[in-house]
C-alpha cells in the first residue's frame, strides 16, 4: 500500500522535501512507517525519538495500523505562542 | 460556551478585538493574555519569528482544547488569535481572551489553554537573526 508523509518545520529541512509517497506493506503500523522513512531519509533518524506523528488531523501512537492512502504528518515538538 | 479562533498572517489588533467583546450580565471576569515576540532567542538577538502552522490540524487541536476547557470551567466565551508568518520583535503573536463569572476560573482556563497549546497545537517558530 502507499501512504503520503508530510514533513513540517525543520524535519522538512532534514528530509530535503516537504512530502513523500512511501510504499509499505499492508497493515503496517505507524512505527514501521517511521522506520522506513528514517531509512529513506537518514537525517531524520537523529530526531526520531522526539518526532510527533499524526494521521489526518489526529495524533496517533506507534501501534496505529495504517491504511492505504493515509495522510501522515511527522513534526518536531510544537512551539506555538 | 462561545469560541472564536483566528489563525492569520494579519497583525493582531487588540483594540478592535476589545471593541467586539460580548458578555452577559452574570460575567464578572475577563482575562486577556498577549504573547509578544522577544528580541532574543537564547543568547542570540533576533529581528522576528517566522511562525509555521499545519493549519487544519492546529484548528482541530484548538477545538479539542476548547471542548476540554468548557467541560472543566464555567467559561462563557474564549477568543483566540494566533498570528503566523513573520512576526517582528515587540509585536504580539498570540491574543487570548477568556470571559467567566469569576477571576479564578478565568485565570485557570487561560493558563490551561496556553500550556496545552504549547504541547499539542502544531505551530512552530523559526527565529530570524537581527
Amino acid at each position: 500500500m502507499k501512504v503520503s508523509v508530510k514533513f513540517w518545520s525543520y524535519l522538512a529541512d532534514h528530509a530535503g522535501c516537504k512530502k513523500a509517497e512511501i510504499e509499505i506493506v499492508n497493515g503496517a503500523t505507524l512505527a514501521k512507517l517511521h522506520e522506513a522513512v528514517c531509512e529513506q531519509f537518514p537525517k531524520l533518524a537523529g530526531s526520531k525519538n522526539s518526532t510527533l506523528k499524526a494521521v489526518g488531523l489526529e495524533y496517533e501512537d506507534d501501534d496505529f495500523v495504517l491504511s492505504d492512502g493515509d495522510e501522515v504528518s511527522f513534526f518536531p515538538p510544537v512551539q506555538g505562542g | 460556551m462561545k469560541t472564536e479562533l483566528t489563525i492569520s498572517t494579519d497583525a493582531i489588533d487588540e483594540s478592535a478585538l476589545a471593541k467586539r467583546r460580548e458578555m452577559s450580565g452574570g460575567m464578572g471576569a475577563v482575562v486577556c493574555f498577549l504573547g509578544v515576540v522577544r528580541g532574543s532567542e537564547g543568547d542570540n538577538a533576533i529581528s522576528a519569528i517566522d511562525y509555521e502552522a499545519f493549519e487544519p490540524m492546529a484548528r482541530r487541536q484548538f477545538e479539542l482544547l476548547f471542548a476540554e476547557l468548557g467541560q472543566r470551567w464555567p467559561v462563557e466565551s474564549v477568543r483566540l488569535v494566533h498570528r503566523i508568518g513573520v512576526v517582528p520583535v515587540n509585536e504580539p503573536s498570540l491574543w487570548l481572551e477568556v470571559v467567566a463569572p469569576h477571576r479564578p476560573e478565568a485565570f485557570d482556563a487561560c493558563q490551561f489553554l496556553i500550556d496545552e497549546m504549547k504541547k499539542k497545537v502544531p505551530i512552530w517558530k523559526k527565529p530570524l537573526p537581527a
